[in-house]
C-alpha cells in the first residue's frame, strides 16, 4: 500500500471518528465501558492475609481463596456475554447511520470527485466504524482483565480472545450495513435487516431440533442452507462463553462459514458501490 | 493539443428498475474544452448539465461515448486528480470546521500533510474566513458554505475547476470577490467550468459557451460571437408623427423613452437612411449605436428553437 493511499484511508478512518465522535456515539460507549470498570473496581474486593489472597467477594458473596479461578471465569463470562448481546445491539444499532450517510446527496459526490477508488472510500469508512467500536471493546475487556488480574492474580487469556471474537462478529454485520447502506442508502432498512439476522440466528442454532419437527424435505433444506449461509451470530456466542471458560473448541464452522458471509456481502457492497450513479 | 473536457457522443440512459422506461439524460454530447479558457454550460432545468458534468466526475457512468480530462479517460481516478469540483446542493458534514473539512477533502486530493497545515490558511483568508476556520459548518451561513466549497474545490492548485452555480446564495460583494478569485485563476492558466443558471454571470466571466437543451447540445460558441451584431440603436428627439410612422416600416421595434424615440434597424443602410430622413427634418440625434443581444436573448432564442 503506498504512503498517498494510507494517508487517504488515514483521513476517511479520521473523518469517520469525528461523525462518531459528534454523534456521541464513541463517547456514548466509552461512558457505558468506564461506568462497567468503576462497577467492578468498586464490588470486587480481594482480603489479602499474610501476603496470600484469604477471600474473595463479588456482588457481595464471600468466597474461599480455592474458587478466585472459577469467579473470575465466572465474571469474565457475564462481562462477555452482556458485550455479545446487549452491546452487540448497540453497537450496530449507533454505527448503522455511519455508513449510509456518506452516501447522502451532496456529499458522495463530492466524495467520487476526489482522485480516490470507490472501494477505497468504502474500505475506509468500513475500518473506521470497526476501530470506533473496537477501541471501546478493547478498552472494555482490557481494563476489566487488568482489574482482575491485578486484584486477584488470575490472568485468563480466552477473556481477551472473545473479545476479539465479538468484534469478529460485529465485523461481519458491519458488512450487512454496508451493502444495505450501498443499496437503499437507509440506517433504518440497515438496522433491521441486522437485527433480523441476530435474531434468526439462535432460532437456526437449533438446526438438529427443526429438521426433526419439520415433515418436508423441503422446509428442511431451507432451514439447513439458511443455517449455512446467514452468520452464525449464536454458535459463535457460545465459541466466546468456551474461550472464557477454558473449554475447547468442539467446531470451527461458525466462524470460517460467517467469514465467507462476511467477505461475500462486504464484495457484493463493494461491487454495487462501482456500479452505482449518485 | 490535449483538451482540458473532451467529450464524445456522451449519452447517458437512466432506466427505472421497476417499470422498465428509460430517460436520455444525455443524449450525445461532443463537447471539448481548451485549456485555460473559461466555459460556461447553461440549459433549462431538466437539460442534462448536472448529468453530463457527473459523467466527467465519474459518479455516473456513461451509458455509451466517452469522457476525457486532459487526455486521460475520465472513469481513471488519475484523470479526476487536476479537477477541484464545487457541488451545487452540497452537503458538507456539519460536524466538520472550515478547517477539518479543507484538510480532510486535502488528504483525498493527494495533499500530504505539510502542503495542507500551509494551504488551509491561505484559502480561509482569501475568501475571507480567516476567523471561522476553527467554527463548525453547521455554523456558517449559506454564503459562507458556498465560499468554504469553493476553498475546498481551490484546495490542492486544481488545473480545471468545475463550479455548479459557484455564487448561489452569495451576497453581491462576495460575488464580485469569488469574482476576481476567478479572474486570478484564469490569468494563472487554470480552465474554468461553469455550471450556473446566471445567465448574466455567464456573459460576464466565460469566454466560451454552451447551451444544452434536452441532453444535446443546442448552441456552442464564443460568448463575444454569440451575442455580436444584432442591430443598430437610432434614438432621436422631437420626431414628427409622420416621419415616425415612416421609419416605423423599416425597424425592427420601436420604443418611446423620456420624450424621445428609439428605432432599432436590422441592417447598417436602413439605420444610415433613417439619420439622412430625422436630420433632414431636424430632429436632433441623441444616439446611433450598434447593439447587441444579451446571452439571455440568444438562450431563450434557442430554447424556443429546439
Amino acid at each position: 500500500m503506498s504512503s498517498r493511499s494510507l494517508s487517504v484511508t488515514a483521513a476517511l478512518v479520521r473523518d469517520t471518528f469525528r461523525e462518531a465522535f459528534s454523534r456521541k456515539i464513541f463517547w456514548g460507549f466509552f461512558g457505558c465501558s468506564t461506568a462497567l470498570i468503576l462497577f467492578f473496581i468498586f464490588i470486587l474486593r480481594i482480603d489479602v492475609v499474610q501476603g496470600a489472597v484469604a477471600t474473595v467477594s463479588l456482588f457481595g458473596n464471600t468466597s474461599p481463596a480455592r474458587n478466585v479461578q472459577k469467579i473470575v471465569r465466572q465474571a469474565h463470562g457475564a462481562i462477555a456475554a452482556f458485550l455479545f448481546t446487549a452491546g452487540m445491539f448497540l453497537a450496530v444499532f449507533a454505527s448503522a447511520g455511519l455508513i449510509p450517510s456518506v452516501f447522502e446527496p451532496g456529499r458522495i459526490e463530492l466524495l467520487l470527485s476526489k482522485p480516490v477508488e470507490r472501494y477505497h472510500i468504502l474500505i475506509g469508512r468500513y475500518i473506521g466504524n470497526l476501530l470506533v467500536i473496537a477501541l471501546n471493546v478493547f478498552y472494555l475487556v482490557f481494563t476489566v482483565w487488568l482489574i482482575f488480574g491485578l486484584k486477584t492474580g488470575v490472568w485468563t487469556y480466552g477473556f481477551l480472545w472473545s473479545s476479539a471474537l465479538t468484534l469478529f462478529v460485529f465485523a461481519i454485520l458491519l458488512t450487512v450495513v454496508v451493502l444495505i447502506g450501498v443499496l437503499w442508502e437507509s440506517a433504518v432498512i440497515a438496522t433491521m435487516v441486522t437485527f433480523g439476522l441476530m435474531l434468526v440466528s439462535p432460532i437456526l442454532a437449533q438446526k438438529p431440533l427443526l429438521e426433526r419437527l419439520l415433515t418436508s424435505e423441503t422446509s428442511r433444506n431451507i432451514v439447513r442452507t439458511l443455517y449455512y449461509v446467514l452468520p452464525k451470530v449464536f454458535d459463535l456466542g457460545r465459541i466466546c462463553r468456551a474461550l472464557v471458560i477454558g473449554d475447547p473448541i468442539g467446531d470451527w464452522m461458525p466462524i470460517w462459514s460467517s467469514a465467507i458471509f462476511g467477505v461475500v456481502v462486504f464484495g457484493t457492497g463493494l461491487y454495487a458501490f462501482s456500479k452505482r450513479n449518485y | 493539443m490535449s483538451f482540458a473536457i473532451e467529450t464524445e457522443g456522451l449519452i447517458k440512459i437512466f432506466r427505472n428498475r421497476w417499470s422498465g422506461k428509460e430517460v436520455r439524460a444525455v443524449d450525445g454530447i461532443s463537447l471539448r474544452v481548451e485549456q485555460g479558457s473559461t466555459f460556461g454550460l447553461l440549459g433549462p432545468n431538466g437539460a442534462g448539465k448536472t448529468t453530463f458534468v457527473k459523467m466527467l466526475l465519474s459518479c455516473a457512468h456513461p451509458t455509451a461515448g466517452r469522457a476525457a480530462i486532459f487526455g486521460r479517460d475520465a472513469r481513471h481516478p488519475e484523470a479526476r486528480r487536476p479537477i477541484g469540483y464545487l457541488p451545487e446542493n452540497h452537503r458538507f458534514p456539519t460536524y466538520m470546521t472550515g478547517r477539518s473539512m479543507l484538510d480532510f477533502y486535502g488528504a483525498l486530493s493527494g495533499m500530504n500533510t505539510a502542503a495542507r497545515q500551509k494551504r488551509i490558511p491561505e484559502l480561509l483568508g482569501t475568501l475571507g474566513l480567516g476567523d471561522w476556520g476553527n467554527v463548525r459548518l453547521g455554523k456558517y451561513s449559506k454564503g459562507m458554505l458556498q465560499r468554504v466549497g469553493l476553498a475546498q474545490a481551490l484546495m490542492h492548485a486544481p488545473r480545471l475547476l468545475i463550479l455548479d452555480e459557484p455564487t448561489d446564495g452569495v451576497d453581491p460583494i462576495g460575488r464580485i470577490q469569488i469574482r476576481e478569485l476567478l479572474q486570478g485563476l484564469e490569468q494563472q492558466g487554470v480552465t474554468i467550468f461553469l455550471n450556473s443558471h446566471l445567465l448574466s454571470e455567464v456573459e460576464l466571466f466565460c469566454r466560451d459557451v454552451a447551451i444544452i437543451h434536452r441532453g444535446r447540445v443546442a448552441l456552442e460558441g464564443k460568448v463575444k460571437e454569440l451575442t455580436a451584431g444584432s442591430g443598430y440603436r437610432v434614438e432621436a428627439e422631437q420626431v414628427p408623427d409622420r416621419l415616425q410612422e415612416e421609419l416605423r416600416a423599416k425597424a425592427r421595434a420601436v420604443a418611446q423613452r423620456n420624450g424621445n424615440v428609439e428605432f432599432v434597424f436590422s441592417s447598417r443602410e436602413d439605420a444610415n437612411q433613417a439619420v439622412d430622413r430625422l436630420r433632414s427634418e431636424h430632429c436632433a440625434i441623441e444616439t446611433v449605436a450598434r447593439t447587441t443581444s444579451t446571452l439571455e436573448e440568444v438562450f431563450v432564442k434557442v430554447i424556443h428553437e429546439q
